[in-house]
């Protein structure tokens, strides 16, 4: 009889358990289902472990691809698009932190109501004619930029981020020095890939 | 229903032990137990003290048939044994006349006093027990029970859990001494 683990850590059977005390040699001391349990309750005080003490200087992606005030609208797209991501800081003219664009700002340029998404704008494309993204030409980064950026320096701890992700409804979080000159950028996925203790 | 449900189990148990497994804890026990007979038999012989009680067998069964549990590590077997010994002396001297409540008082406070000093060793509560129901041969040993046998016979059981314990690759002994 295999019974799944109801919540905790990668859904480990109580046959996975049981196996392993086979594999260990000589009686362990201990039921499958109390060993799972503490499998479970040390896996969570992990995670929360490592909420509390990683911090940003050691998940951030640096260094970080940034955008220019003056940037247009198409330039930065392609910049964007050319590495992969979906968002980046923006910096003045002195390299400091000011903006950050990300899908949304393009999104919510392009008409997107409510809560900006690409389905928002591929139902509203559908019944406009013309192309919505039109709206983006001769606009500067300047303009379309979410400003002032969310920013933290690089001992914020992953547990602060997680919890600035959610309350501003935000994606990426710029790391930088005192001075507001970018170190890095913690994404969603440095956040999750940081939680899953791999790097 | 909570209170029944709970009565049904939750969880399966633990698997059967591989042959090795089952021939070791045979040696070790077989040594232990006759050393410790062994000694008996010498002491009994010269002054009268025994050596060989009850609760001895149990100890055998942690110290070589499961070794890796809490409960047989050294600091368990012998504070286990000690302690105990020492709580049903003092409930048979105090109320020896009332046997069972001597009894109760003396397997109950052992448990106690060996959880609070993280020493539970359950062969302790036989030889907190045997300190009351023993007879006049336990009795008159007084507290020196829980040297003798208590301590002594503890000591000799640990002893042999250690030689015969590491002797196979895939087993090791103790988990902790303190």
């Amino acid at each position: 009889m295999t019974r799944n683990a109801p919540t905790g850590p990668p859904g480990m059977s109580e046959e996975d358990i049981l196996q392993a005390m086979r594999d260990m040699h000589g009686y362990v001391d201990v039921t499958p289902g109390d060993f799972r349990e503490i499998y479970e309750l040390a896996y969570a005080h992990a995670r929360d472990r490592l909420a509390r003490t990683t911090t940003a200087r050691e998940i951030m992606t640096s260094p970080v691809h940034c955008l220019g005030l003056d940037m247009a609208a198409s330039e930065a797209a392609r910049f964007l698009a050319g590495r992969g991501v979906t968002g980046a800081p923006v910096l003045d003219g002195r390299g400091v932190v000011c903006g950050v664009v990300s899908e949304k700002d393009f999104l919510r340029r392009m008409g997107a109501r409510g809560a900006p998404s690409l389905l928002g704008i591929v139902s509203r494309c559908l019944g406009t004619p013309g192309c919505l993204v039109t709206d983006l030409r001769g606009l500067t980064v300047a303009e379309f930029m979410t400003a002032p950026a969310v920013t933290a320096t690089a001992d914020i701890t992953a547990e602060d981020i997680s919890s600035l992700f959610m309350e501003k409804s935000i994606n990426r979080l710029p790391i930088c020095d005192a001075d507001g000159r970018p170190l890095g950028i913690v994404t969603r996925t440095d956040l999750v890939r940081a939680l899953q203790g791999q790097r | 229903m909570d209170y029944f449900r709970k009565m049904r189990g939750t969880t399966q148990s633990p698997p059967r032990v591989g042959a090795g497994e089952v021939a070791w804890s045979f040696a070790g026990a077989f040594v232990g137990i006759a050393a410790v007979g062994f000694l008996h038999a010498g002491l009994l012989d010269a002054t009268g003290l025994g050596l060989l009680i009850g609760s001895f067998g149990a100890t055998a069964v942690l110290v070589y048939g499961a070794i890796k549990s809490p409960l047989a590590q050294p600091r368990n077997v012998l504070f286990g044994h000690v302690l105990s010994a020492l709580a049903g002396v003092a409930a048979q001297q105090a109320l020896g006349e009332v046997v069972w409540l001597a009894a109760a008082l003396a397997v109950a406070s052992a448990i106690a006093i060996m959880h609070l000093t993280k020493t539970l060793h359950p062969p302790g509560g036989a030889t907190a027990l045997i300190a009351v129901i023993g007879g006049d041969s336990v009795h008159a040993l007084g507290y020196l029970y829980a040297l003798v046998p208590a301590g002594l016979g503890a000591t000799v059981l640990l002893l042999v859990a250690l030689i015969v314990n590491n002797i196979p690759k895939n087993r090791r002994y103790p988990e902790f001494w303190w």
